[in-house]
């Protein structure tokens, strides 16, 4: 049998607590073999459907599935091949890392505790394994609790906001593990509020805002839906500038800091790069000298405040 | 650690010794509960065979010898009683240890039946007490046989019944903080009604004799109508409360059975 292409999906999923809905509603498909990002604000519902998924607490309504299995139904099965770290991965302070590991080894099964050492290497815990956790860092119980979920040898991890609290270092660290998960060919789907963090690592993306998916897809196709903007430097801005003003492809022109910011209407790439060629030649024909002439890169977090504001708007 | 190379979920064999042995290694791991069980069997014993030993040895005419049926009683209402604190301890600590550390949500999250998870505390924490428990007999048996001196020792049977009876007194008081500490998720305030109900509470009812019948329920009734007769007098607590055997066991199997199955119920249904 052909496996699914999502190793999660989800139909709408909804949690309320009282008469507050936390999980409104929720679509959502996450691609095999892919970094994927969950992202929204705090508070937005992002623990709470990941708190769904892995049985920590009852949907309201709606289904969903994990590898293909349908959950809470085949919840054992599906978990067997899932790692997941909720929040802050929790420990017994009072046992050593190795220990930690041995209970959670016990509940999945033999062929987790043979993976113990390896698991341990991976994450470069070795020489602290022996200690107690209580005398870890944070960064150093990330690290354990990544082994602990790799002890599943698993299919699909979940991390929910793995990246809190880690330092630089241990951020950029984090991320070419996730990378190196994937190039296992694992997914990973992680939950996060940082924008930045999230683009850098994810691959395709749910944003997620009020409890809603508001928007999925790939990083590419999310940044690519704005429209194109121009950064132009030249010798003489306020010439350039009614050069382009009548530019049939342009929508409009700010000028920030010796920037002209030219954006064009919505328009499908090979237009665009017509226009950016027909930009630039008119410039050079009006005889302006142009220093800089770049597409500003769509950032994800551009995107992100163009679409939460949309929802402000429309609320 | 391999890249993935089969996308076939492996059929699940999960074998529940090993959920057992991490449950003693949680409890075994923890200083502090294990040290203070310990003081409290094995430690109050050997404190408390002491003392009547060096007594007799300086003073025979005053004392009698450490050992005999007497001494037996003597030492076995003691360890009863601490004994049965050492259990609300080891039996909180298992109930609510994995909730109170946030443990619960990372074993939950394996896939692992909530059931079984719960399950394991039970002979997990009754290897830990019956090891601190056997110990504390066997200084009790070697004492009061091997120091009976001028007084009659007590019988293999006395002795076989005492340690059965003291042996379902300790393990009732686990069962109950068990099932308590899974059902609250609280280790503090397990321990606190649990010592409560076994020091104040138990003795307070047993004596009030208006209360007729309505004692049988009352777990101290039921352990009063179950010690051995040779050593009755020592280890029974509060006023006498006429029941048969059979109305013991069911009440103390009751309890039991309701402690557990809440502390099982509320595992497989609370929020990890």
């Amino acid at each position: 049998m052909t496996p699914s292409p999502f190793v999660i999906e989800t139909a709408g999923l909804t949690k309320r607590f009282g008469g507050r809905t936390v999980v409104q509603d929720v679509e959502l498909q996450v691609p095999r073999g892919s970094a994927f990002g969950y992202l929204g604000p705090n508070g937005a519902g992002k623990t709470t459907l990941i708190r769904m998924l892995l049985g920590l607490t009852r949907a309201t309504s709606g289904s969903m599935s994990l590898l293909g299995l349908p959950v809470p139904q085949r919840r054992g099965e599906a978990l067997a091949r899932v790692g997941a770290i909720v929040e802050e991965p929790r420990f017994h302070r009072y046992l050593t890392g190795r220990e930690n590991l041995e209970i959670v080894a016990a509940a999945r099964g033999p062929e987790a505790a043979h993976r113990i050492d390896g698991a341990i290497e991976r994450v470069g815990l070795a020489r602290r394994a022996n200690d107690r956790v209580g005398t870890y860092s944070l960064g150093m119980r990330q690290r354990l609790g990544i082994a602990r979920l790799l002890l599943a040898d698993p299919e699909l991890l979940i991390l929910d906001e793995p990246m809190n609290g880690l330092d630089p270092a241990g951020i950029e660290e984090f991320r070419f593990l996730i990378r190196s998960l994937v190039a296992e060919g694992r997914t990973v789907m992680l939950s996060s509020h940082l924008l930045d963090e999230v683009e850098k690592t994810v691959d395709a993306l749910a944003i997620v805002d009020q409890g809603r998916v508001v928007v999925q897809g790939s990083i590419a196709d999310l940044t690519r839906n704005g429209p194109a903007t121009l950064m132009i430097a030249s010798a003489d801005n306020s010439r350039a500038r009614h050069v382009l003003g009548s530019h049939a492809a342009v929508s409009s022109i700010v000028s920030e800091e010796g920037i002209l910011r030219v954006q064009l209407g919505r328009v499908d790439e090979r237009v665009e790069h017509e226009a950016f060629a027909d930009i630039n030649r008119r410039l050079v024909e009006a005889g302006i000298p142009v220093y800089r002439l770049e597409p500003e890169h769509a950032s994800l977090e551009r995107r992100f405040l163009e679409i939460t504001s949309r929802l402000e708007e429309a609320a | 650690m391999t890249a993935l190379t089969a996308t076939a979920s492996p059929p699940l064999r999960r074998p529940f010794l090993p959920l057992v042995r991490a449950e003693v290694l949680k409890l075994r791991k923890n200083r502090g509960l294990v040290l203070t069980a310990a003081a409290m069997t094995v430690g109050a014993m050997i404190v408390a065979y002491t003392i009547l030993l060096l007594l007799h040895a300086f003073n025979p005419d005053h004392h009698g010898p450490g050992g005999g049926v007497a001494n037996l009683g003597n030492g076995v209402m003691l360890l009863a009683g601490l004994g049965s604190v050492a259990a609300i301890l080891i039996g909180a600590a298992a109930g609510a240890a994995d909730l109170t550390s946030g443990v619960f949500r990372e074993l939950v999250v394996t896939g692992r039946s909530r059931l079984a998870l719960f399950t394991a505390r039970i002979p997990g924490g009754l290897a830990v007490l019956v090891s601190l428990i056997a110990a504390a007999v066997v200084i009790v048996v070697t004492v009061t046989v091997g120091f009976a001196g001028s007084v009659a020792a007590p019988s293999a049977g006395l002795l076989a019944g005492t340690v059965v009876w003291l042996l379902v007194e300790i393990a009732f008081y686990f069962a109950v903080a068990l099932g308590l500490g899974s059902l609250l998720g609280s280790r503090a305030q397990t321990i606190a009604i649990l010592l409560a109900w076994r020091m104040a509470v138990t003795p307070i009812l047993l004596s009030i004799g208006a209360l007729g019948v309505a004692r049988d329920v009352v777990p101290g009734a039921a352990f009063n109508q179950l010690a051995p007769d040779a050593i009755g007098k020592y280890v029974r607590e509060g006023g006498a409360v006429p029941m048969s055997v059979v109305a013991a066991v069911v009440a103390l199997a009751a309890w039991t059975a309701v402690a557990l199955g809440l502390g099982a119920w509320r595992t497989a249904t609370r929020d990890a």
